[in-house]
């Protein structure tokens, strides 16, 4: 089967990637001015105390050393502990990956749900009036800071209308769903602009394919031109355009998190540098490296699944 | 040894706030509602329980709520009273105290031992604590009967007793802290009177009455009134305003000073600004020239304009100190301010010799009223004739430019976690404190004999006599340039009762109550 083939060929070239990953991280980190102790300590603990501490944390350890280390652990599965949270790291991780990736893929449907109408109507309609209005919005959206965003749709349907809750996460799957609503739409608003440029123009690249001239002489309909073939043939540059984003997205989403108090990834990363605690931001840069080599397979796969010549190539 | 009551010992000034407090207290012994949740969204996440590891305050005002300690802050925060401890005899001498345990329970039924004292605070002073500076002077915890605590000291030490009310000297269970010490700071066991049920790190901490709490509220009945708490993590400031007026929230911490004022005409709330043990000021670096110079130093303070800052900055909330460290209890308000005069400033630098070597004025990137501070004082210390530059780093490098004496200028602040001058007074103005008199490599033998003498002495009249000098000193050396003393600036629902923030900045949950 070569298309499992292609997947483990795939899986066996994210190792490399990892271990760059990990040394580019742990060495910025570290060669970043800032020691934990210090921070964690706020200027209070004498420097016998500090030492010590450091000490038991195995921070006074050659770097090489501490590397191997923070390596040999990641090999088993052991992201070591929070300097100061002293709780594990993959714990600490994995409580927020859920949310995180919750966010993420509800933003993602919803900025295609919003997007996809208004792309094929723009391409439809091309430069007539309708095209330029969805464009100005678009730019709006993009051009609008999520921050603000995300307040303005607080005020408006967490305090006027009161729809929707203005913080949290909820419990179920549809609490999910409802308390994630506002965050997700604030992300979509900026990402949903972008797809539908893009959607839009690849479009109209594939509207002028002979292909499409061909289905049109053989008599189809409009709708199913638009359909089967446009859609279908502009779908790679736009699933190109949001795994690109979705990957930015998840440590990207910091503003977004610290609107709605939403405990997420890109949160966890800012509070994690900025208390210098070493090994949670080791262990995130894993993740995400991770989760955006995954996000890219995800992307090829599904281009397969569209255009099985990709396969070939 | 000697019989002393406790209040003794502490002096005047407490024992002043001490009979307001019980003729307030007397007012307030109306009906209580209980029950109830209150929800209250701060800015600031806690990281731990764990009272021996953190100094953040996101932390430290939560453990106030779960854990308990020997001596505890009173309803204000300027004074004492008992905490586990009933009472304690202070022998003639000052170097031998005796606590008598109160019958009291851990929020999982067990007993508060003379064991889990003696562990807790031998914890407290261990090696790798934080606070271990407060618990330096200890000589020995001991166990001296089933219910008495017996701690020897190594010289006089007055502070002690503010010490042991310190968030870092609370008493945990000795069994379920050795048994999962990492996981105690997910799941404290302690006595205070909320515990844990859940905590959701990055979002929320739910805490519950612990009905196992020894102290009684004004109904005669055990506090709290409350039977939960959502302490809920919401970093933005505008989305706390927004949660406050949506009803989400019944209570927010620190309001940020420019919606305050439009909080102020809200009816159905109520704003809170309460003075609190806390001074923002630029830090300077004594060994880094031109801030050797004394005249330097004086001269950023003549031509800083104070008055600007308070009203722009700070929207007025504040006072302009007079004082290198905040207003704790041994505060002068005698202490001469240095006044806003550019011209002072300029015949200051001329005396000086300037040879134009720049400042750098610090900041954290991000530090909204920070930028707007540096801006300010940027203006008018080019106008004394400095040479002045802004530069930003991310809070972590600038923490560490500061303590390694890589820096210049630093706008930032302090807060003091007791009710006692000594903490900060130490920290600030002895070089050899550990921080190099708070970084600033301030170096006055005289102020380091005079902070010598006030700790050891238990004369309160003496030692508020020595603190002025020390404060008088240390601010017309040019210290610092202080800025403000800035309240704790709070909202809450009309419904919420008892809500007060104590002077330590913190808040005393077990006193409040809601009737929605």
């Amino acid at each position: 089967m070569a298309i499992i083939e292609y997947i483990l060929g795939r899986i066996l070239q994210m190792v490399p990637v990892l271990i760059g990953v990990s040394l580019v991280a742990f060495l910025s980190i570290h060669l970043v001015p800032g020691d934990p102790v210090q921070i964690m300590m706020h200027g209070r603990a004498t420097e016998e105390v500090l030492a010590t501490v450091r000490g038991e944390l195995g921070l006074d350890r050659p770097l090489p050393i501490q590397y191997l280390r923070f390596v040999g652990g990641a090999m088993v599965g052991d992201l070591g502990k929070s300097i100061i949270q002293k709780a594990p790291v993959d714990e600490i991780i994995g409580e927020r990956l859920g949310p995180s990736l919750f966010l993420l893929v509800y933003s993602a449907v919803l900025a295609v749900v919003i997007a996809l109408p208004l792309a094929v109507v723009a391409a439809l309609k091309a430069e007539g009036p309708i095209d330029h209005g969805i464009r100005i919005v678009g730019i709006i959206g993009f051009a609008m800071p999520p921050f603000w965003v995300g307040l303005l749709l607080m005020v408006l349907f967490g305090l006027v209308l009161r729809w929707f809750p203005i913080s949290g996460y909820g419990r179920t799957f549809i609490e999910h769903l409802w308390h994630l609503f506002l965050p997700s739409l604030t992300i979509a608003a900026f990402l949903a602009p972008i797809l539908v440029q893009s959607l839009r123009s690849a479009m109209l690249d594939v509207m002028t394919a002979d292909y499409i001239e061909v289905a049109r002489a053989k008599g189809l309909s409009r709708r199913r031109i638009v359909l089967k073939h446009v859609l279908r043939n502009a779908a790679i540059p736009v699933i190109t355009v949001l795994a690109v984003n979705i990957g930015w997205l998840l440590g990207g989403a910091v503003v977004v998190e610290y609107v709605f108090a939403f405990p997420g990834l890109g949160s966890l990363l800012v509070r994690a540098v900025g208390h210098r605690d070493y090994p949670v931001i080791q262990g995130l840069s894993l993740v995400f490296a991770v989760i955006v080599m995954v996000i890219n397979l995800l992307a090829d796969l599904s281009y397969m699944a569209i255009d099985r010549r990709v396969l070939r190539r | 040894m000697s019989r002393q009551p406790y209040f003794r010992a502490l002096g005047a000034a407490l024992l002043a706030a001490a009979a307001t407090l019980a003729v307030g207290d007397v007012a307030a012994a109306a009906d209580v509602k209980r029950g109830g949740t209150l929800v209250l969204a701060r800015p600031e996440e806690p990281l731990t329980f764990n009272p021996f590891v953190p100094a953040d305050n996101g932390s430290i005002y939560a453990i106030e709520q779960v854990c308990d300690s020997l001596t505890e802050a009173d309803a204000t925060g300027l004074g004492l009273r008992p905490g586990l401890a009933e009472s304690w005899e202070i022998s003639a001498d000052t170097l031998t105290y005796v606590f008598k345990l109160r019958d009291a329970q851990f929020s999982n039924g067990q007993p508060v031992t003379v064991d889990d004292v003696v562990f807790s605070l031998r914890t407290a002073g261990g090696p790798t604590a934080a606070y271990a500076f407060g618990f330096e002077p200890i000589l020995a915890v001991e166990a001296a009967d089933d219910s008495h605590v017996t701690i020897t000291l190594k010289r006089p030490y007055t502070p002690l007793l503010s010490v042991l009310s310190l968030f870092a000297a609370a008493i945990v269970e000795k069994a379920s802290f050795e048994a999962d010490t990492d996981g105690f700071g997910q799941k404290p066991v302690c006595s205070g009177p909320f515990r844990v049920e859940e905590y959701a790190r990055g979002s929320s901490v739910v805490m519950v009455r612990n009905d196992n709490y020894w102290d009684i509220g004004v109904d005669g009945q055990p506090l709290p009134y409350l039977d939960r708490i959502e302490m809920l993590y919401v970093p933005e400031s505008n989305s706390r305003v927004l949660g406050l007026r949506s009803g989400d929230y019944d209570v927010i911490a620190s309001v940020p000073f420019n919606q305050a004022r439009q909080l102020e005409g809200d009816s159905e709330v109520t704003l809170e600004a309460q003075p609190i043990f806390r001074l923002d000021y630029v830090y300077l670096n004594h060994g880094k020239a031109p801030l050797d110079k004394k005249e330097i130093r004086l001269a950023l303070n003549y031509a800083a304009d104070r008055e600007a800052i308070l009203k722009t900055v700070y929207f007025g909330f504040g006072e302009i100190p007079n004082s290198y460290m905040p207003k704790v209890n041994y505060h002068s308000d005698t202490v001469e301010q240095i006044p806003y005069d550019i011209e002072k400033a300029k015949e200051l630098v001329a005396a000086a010799g300037y040879d134009g070597t720049p400042i750098d004025l610090m900041l954290s990137t991000g530090d909204a009223p920070g930028k707007q501070i540096a801006t300010i004082l940027q203006q008018a210390w080019q106008a004394a004739g400095l040479n002045v530059n802004i530069v930003e780093f991310e809070s972590g490098t600038a923490w560490d430019m500061t303590t390694k004496g890589e820096y210049q200028a630093y706008v930032s602040y302090i807060t003091s976690d007791i009710n006692d001058t000594d903490e900060l007074a130490v920290i600030q103005a002895d070089v050899n404190s550990g921080t190099n008199a708070f970084f600033t490599w301030y170096n006055n033998p005289e102020v380091i004999d005079l902070l010598a003498k006030a700790r050891q002495s238990a004369d309160s009249n003496e030692r508020a006599g020595l603190y002025a000098k020390v404060q008088d000193i240390a601010y017309h050396d040019g210290y610092s340039v202080p800025l403000n003393f800035v309240p704790s600036v709070n909202a809450y629902h009309n419904y919420v009762s008892g809500w007060r923030t104590v002077a330590n900045g913190w808040w005393w949950l077990k006193d409040v109550s809601v009737d929605k």
